[in-house]
């Protein structure tokens, strides 16, 4: 047994795993990239148990690393050789407060479960993400971007408040107006200053019912031009898209004969509406330049929410829900995201995408005010992300395509979304946050001064120092 | 036949194998319409290369109208450089390291717009492609 494993239990109410008890999910994440074993996995029940491991982990000198549901590729979510807390475990969701439109919840809480204790009450969180088995202190972490996105900024921009757990081991409350730094230092700050515990999140009334119109471009500068429009005109509640392939043959890229696709732009744009109050389809469309449009969906709000679950079973049932996960996701500046589409798609293999895709979404930098989700300057912009799952052993061909795809789209100027593959040394580290480099250093000396928290993601080489 | 590098017929050769790429036709034929597509590619001494080499090459909507070497890393004529030393280039014709990632990385010199070069980043590769075909006596 473990020399520290019972003095660590015995300052916890929730439970100290040790290897022998872990299973493979504790050594990974979606990435499937990088395996780590951590010396202990806590799932703690409390803020308290959180704020007891980090000072044990302190007076031992351990690491700690924070694990939701693991949907980060890089090395977030696992740990080398230290404590690995698994969130999922403080899964309270507390009162909901329909007046102020606020709920309090554990940062375990996975998404999913929010939306389904809130539908009795028609509210829903202003942003969900794609996938709802995430975990709200994952996401908020990471920023969250959904589909109402270019409404409401990122899932971070919808806290009012969070109890969180410095590096230094002790609970703060923070909000916009009480201990603001480390609020903004929390919200997509990447778990390097403090863990996020408990969070009163903002919540809107919703409809019953939403329509979809499934919606087809073939030309990425119309798209991005309705898109716009859409995003503008204040009609619409949610906007989703993609690139989709349609394969033409095989075409010499870089001297191999490849498979090259014919790229279409599904478009789903989507409003809320009560039973009797249905939109105007011709109202709704009016002005748009579409190539085809393709079916119109009605269905429960709820059901919207929980749209992509029958992809993501397929992708489980085929396997290759246990491939890696090498996403590349990226938010462009509106001027170069054509053009750097223009590059990327036209050579990207269309096998690539089975088990992912390509994201597109249109998105209003403005709308967001959290210091550390970085995007470029501009109120709109385009996200664009290969999202595919790798074989192994088609990793060493695929890795340089992706590494040239954050590259190019790096130098046009756009900014990676860190939940994906990242590849990023000092240098890029510092790009990416550019002038907030020295407010993150900062946040991290001042917050979680022994550098326990999540290490290993982000290179600060020497400023730490 | 191999063609010695840094000759009139490796250069006569280059032409050859530009203007016979479905490759390049395709992914450049936008290249330098509306702007001047014509490159240097400056080949710096290094342990490799006694002396830096300049290879000029004219280009423009998906063809090639003539490539030589020159004597100065400048040429009123050109639109862009592409600048790194020998080593570097020789990897890159041998498909150890991309093209576009040393000019990401800052590895590969550009002068001449830059996010000109990035936007028609599938011509450029296809014309290293090219470059790497020539069959090569170092």
């Amino acid at each position: 047994m473990d020399r520290l494993f019972t003095p660590l239990q015995e300052r916890l109410d929730g439970v100290v795993y040790t290897p022998e008890q872990f299973t493979e999910e504790h050594l990974t994440n979606y990435g499937r990239i990088h395996y780590w074993k951590p010396r202990f996995v806590v799932k703690p029940r409390t803020t308290q148990d959180v704020a007891e491991t980090v000072r044990f982990a302190k007076e031992h000198g351990l690491f700690v690393s924070t694990r939701g549901s693991a949907h980060s590729q890089s090395e977030l979510g696992i740990n080398q050789g230290g404590i690995l807390l698994d969130m999922k475990s403080m899964d309270a969701i507390y009162e909901v407060d329909e007046a102020a439109c606020t709920v309090e919840v554990q940062g375990g809480v996975v998404w999913r479960d929010l939306v389904h204790h809130l539908k009795r009450w028609n509210l829903s969180p202003n942003v969900l993400t794609n996938n709802l088995g995430v975990t709200i202190g994952g996401t908020v972490s990471m920023a969250g971007i959904g589909v109402s996105s270019f409404r409401y900024g990122s899932q971070g921009d919808n806290v009012a408040a969070m109890e969180v757990v410095t590096g230094d081991g002790d609970i703060v409350r923070c909000s916009r107006e009480q201990n603001p730094e480390l609020f903004w230092a929390t919200i997509a700050g990447l778990g390097q200053s403090a863990i996020l515990c408990q969070a009163s999140m903002m919540l809107r009334k919703t409809k019953s019912m939403t329509r979809t119109y499934y919606l087809l471009y073939d030309d990425i500068r119309t798209f991005m031009a309705d898109s716009k429009k859409m995003m503008d005109d204040g009609k619409w509640d949610y906007l989703e898209s993609w690139a989709s392939p349609c394969p033409q043959g095989t075409k010499p890229i870089d001297g191999e004969r490849r498979v090259f696709a014919k790229w279409f732009f599904p478009f789903h744009p989507t409003v809320e509406f009560e039973p009797g109050e249905e939109p105007n389809d011709e109202e709704m469309l009016a002005g748009l330049d579409y190539y085809d449009h393709l079916y119109t969906d009605d269905i429960p709000t709820i059901d919207f929410h929980e749209r992509l679950v029958p992809v993501f079973e397929l992708w489980k049932k085929a396997g290759t829900w246990e491939y890696m996960h090498p996403w590349m996701e990226l938010v462009l500046p509106w001027e170069t995201a054509a053009d750097y589409i223009d590059q990327v798609l036209p050579d990207l293999p269309p096998g690539l995408l089975i088990g992912g895709h390509i994201l597109l979404w249109p998105a209003k930098g403005t709308v967001s005010h959290s210091k550390f989700f970085m995007r470029p300057e501009g109120e709109d912009l385009i996200g664009f992300g290969i999202l595919p799952a790798v074989p192994q052993k088609f990793w060493p061909q695929v890795r340089p395509m992706l590494d040239n795809a954050s590259l190019l789209g790096q130098a046009m100027g756009g900014k990676r979304y860190l939940s994906g593959y990242i590849n990023f040394d000092e240098e890029l580290w510092q790009a990416h946050f550019g002038e907030r480099w020295p407010e993150l250093v900062a946040a991290k000396k001042r917050y979680d001064p022994q550098s326990l928290l999540n290490p290993g993601f982000v290179k600060y080489g020497d400023a730490l120092k | 036949m191999a063609s010695k590098f840094g000759t009139p017929e490796w250069a006569s050769a280059l032409v050859s194998e530009i203007n016979g790429s479905s490759e390049y036709r395709n992914a450049a034929k936008s290249w330098g319409d509306g702007f001047n597509g014509n490159m240097i590619f400056v080949f710096e001494a290094d342990e490799q290369l006694a002396s830096p080499l300049h290879l000029f090459i004219e280009l423009a909507t998906g063809s090639c109208t003539g490539a030589e070497f020159v004597d100065r890393d400048v040429h009123e004529g050109a639109g862009f450089t592409l600048r790194a030393p020998f080593t570097l280039w020789r990897e890159i014709l041998e498909r150890k390291t991309m093209a576009a990632t040393a000019i990401l990385t800052g590895k590969m010199k550009v002068d001449g717009g830059k996010m000109t070069l990035l936007k028609h980043t599938a011509a450029n590769r296809a014309l290293i492609h090219c470059t790497a075909s020539v069959e090569t006596e170092f």
